[in-house]
């Protein structure tokens, strides 16, 4: 069992996220970062789910800070791994083993992460994984609905967060590390790959262009809901038909409703700030898509802080594909944990 | 417009939309439904999940289990099976409401409103008393579920009684939970306390979205709509709508939902008759599917 000392900027319980909800209205959620979370699972000994909802399993659940301050002591002994951004944890005062690595943590020790000195989001792993009870075949937290999670919330002081049943003693997995190469490097310039969106060809062929060559910056209200990203206007080519007005909207960018991705798509609201929608995001939307940021590239997109540049490259959908299956080996290779 | 053929567009890696034309249309999501129907009876293996709207359908697989190519040549084919849709399950739901309530009024006043019923009034030439009257006159049909968990889009299926208002031009940062709204001619209801910029015309005591899945209406999962439902809104005083609110509290009142099956080509033939066209064109527009 672990207990929050405090929550820290905003820390939930998340795992790789519910699937099959789209059709109710309910958001995937889940990690914003599945690379992170998952290599912290992997390093703890559990089970890692995914890729992002388009898997049965979700995984082991851990906690997602939002930049980090989380305070949460061990009441027994327990494996962790810290992964994603990094905090310039201590244990007890003294400095945790680096991020990207697993250790043990001791009863009645304090892990205290500070704020995130490099990307937006951090993972805590637990060997045994958080265990909250599953809302729809997930423990991930969606706090604008009020379900999963911890009472569908983020974490707070006092709260006490059970852990799983140990599958090894906890010394077992304690010292392992990602192998060195694959430690990811969160700093601007971003490039988040993608691939074209299905209202592409309503946007003027300038405005591809410089959606394409534009270094976009993050604006600070981003959240799990969504991103938008602070440039140049976007314009729509003419020839617009009449009834959309009433069917859609008087924008231009409006178009008749419209299943998003599960995450990833971008919608250009009246052409002004490209929004990717995230991992808690509205199922549906009613804004021209450009783009969709391929699954694999979520991860990195959940890292960018505000005011980041951030560039979009686009690719084929069979790349993207060839992407994922390259990551999903990485995930499956025993030699990826050294 | 309606599209000649159905029109497969991608999105990333792992998802599709298969549009049908770009237009809002009760018939043309009649097609919707029915290819989500028969892909929910005969799947093709990596089909994750499927998201029925007004004019697409959005479908989530996985590619390392299966390609594009194939879930693509598997839908043309069901498509090619299907031919005009006859029938559809359609179950339908009764839903009280208290019309020109004292908290949608209070939402307008915190966003520097006197009220949205006197607006949606004046917007369509009516007085509040027919705004009412029209909007519990004839069913609406639910073309799709989504948004926030538990919202969807419905449209009045009498073209004659078809009204609404347009969207706040800057969405509220709040919205009262249970708030029937218009976007455009879209009825709907928000869930929960949400930010939205639809106009806001009364309030119902029935829960829309019910993570506790407390009432057997929640037996199937913790939204009260469907894609193809037909609800039907009854105008309640607030005596009624306090007694029905403590019953879905105590978890005793019992939704009106009754399962039914709906003749959709008899549906057309009435449209047609009312003077609808199929299709709405605009010769000007060189905007195309793709």
């Amino acid at each position: 069992m672990l207990e929050v000392i405090d929550g820290g900027v905003r820390t939930t319980v998340q795992d790789m996220g519910r699937r099959a909800g789209q059709a109710l209205g309910i958001p995937p959620s889940g990690t914003q970062d599945g690379f992170a979370l998952r290599i912290a699972n992997l390093l703890v000994g559990n089970p890692p789910g995914g890729p992002l909802v388009v898997r049965e399993d979700p995984g082991a659940a851990g906690l997602e800070m939002t930049l980090g301050r989380l305070r949460i002591k061990a009441l027994q002994d327990h494996t962790v791994a810290l992964t994603g951004a990094d905090t310039d944890a201590t244990v007890d005062g003294e400095p945790a083993p680096p991020c990207w690595s697993s250790f043990v943590l001791r009863r009645g020790q304090t892990l205290a992460c500070g704020l995130a000195q490099n990307g937006a989001r951090a993972y805590l792993a637990v060997h045994g994984g958080i265990d909250v009870p599953p809302y729809r075949g997930s423990r991930a937290t969606h706090v604008n609905g009020g379900f999963g999670g911890l009472e569908g919330r983020p974490l707070a002081q006092g709260d006490r967060l059970l852990v799983g049943a140990a599958a090894a003693p906890a010394d077992e997995l304690g010292g392992r590390r990602l192998r060195p190469d694959l430690v990811p490097h969160y700093a601007p310039p971003f490039e988040v790959r993608v691939v074209a969106g299905p209202e592409s060809h309503l946007f003027t062929a300038d405005s591809v262009e410089t959606f394409y060559g534009t270094a976009w910056k993050l604006n600070p209200k981003a959240d799990r809901t969504g991103m938008r990203f602070i440039g140049p206007q976007l314009s729509f080519k003419p020839g617009r038909p009449r009834y959309l007005v009433e069917d859609a909207g008087l924008d231009p960018s409006n178009i008749v409703i419209d299943p998003g991705a599960p995450v990833g798509t971008i919608q250009v609201p009246s052409g002004v700030e490209p929004i990717v929608l995230c991992v808690d995001s509205p199922s549906i939307g009613g804004y021209a898509r450009i783009a969709v940021v391929i699954s694999t590239d979520m991860g990195r997109l959940g890292q960018i802080r505000p005011f980041e540049e951030t560039r979009f490259v686009c690719l084929s959908h069979e790349d993207a594909v060839a992407i994922l299956a390259e990551q999903e080996a990485l995930i499956a290779d025993p030699k990826t944990i050294v | 417009m309606i599209y000649d053929e159905p029109v497969f567009k991608t999105l990333g890696d792992t998802a599709i939309n298969v549009e049908f034309g770009d237009e809002t249309s009760i018939p043309l999501n009649f097609r919707i439904l029915a290819l989500d129907f028969a892909l929910r009876e005969n799947a093709p293996r990596g089909l994750v999940e499927t998201n029925p709207q007004v004019r697409t359908l959005g479908l989530v697989f996985d590619p390392l289990a299966t390609t594009r190519a194939h879930i693509v040549a598997h839908v043309k084919d069901l498509i090619a099976g299907q031919g005009t849709v006859s029938t559809l399950p359609s179950r339908r739901v009764i839903i009280p409401a208290l019309y020109d309530d004292p908290w949608s009024r209070e939402c307008a006043e915190a966003f520097g409103v006197r009220n949205n019923i006197e607006y949606i009034a004046a917007f369509n030439d009516m007085t509040v008393a027919q705004v009412i009257e029209t909007h519990t006159g004839c069913d609406y049909w639910v073309t799709g579920v989504g948004f926030v968990p538990g919202a969807f889009m419905s449209y009045a299926m009498d073209p004659a009684k078809r009204f609404g208002a347009p969207l706040y031009r800057t969405p509220r940062t709040w919205t009262h939970a249970r708030l029937l709204n218009f976007g455009g001619t879209t009825s709907t209801i928000y869930p929960i306390r949400v930010p939205g910029g639809g106009q806001l015309f009364g309030r119902t005591p029935i829960e829309i979205f019910d993570p506790r899945e407390r009432s057997p209406a929640f037996a199937d999962g913790p939204v009260l709509a469907r894609a193809g439902d037909r609800h039907r809104y009854e105008s309640v005083e607030r005596e009624e709508y306090d007694s029905i609110r403590a019953a879905v509290k105590a978890g005793t009142y019992e939704y009106r939902v009754e399962e039914d099956i709906f003749d959709c080509a008899a549906y057309v033939d009435w449209l047609a008759e009312m003077g609808e066209p199929a299709e709405k064109r605009d010769p000007e527009s060189t905007w195309g599917p793709a």
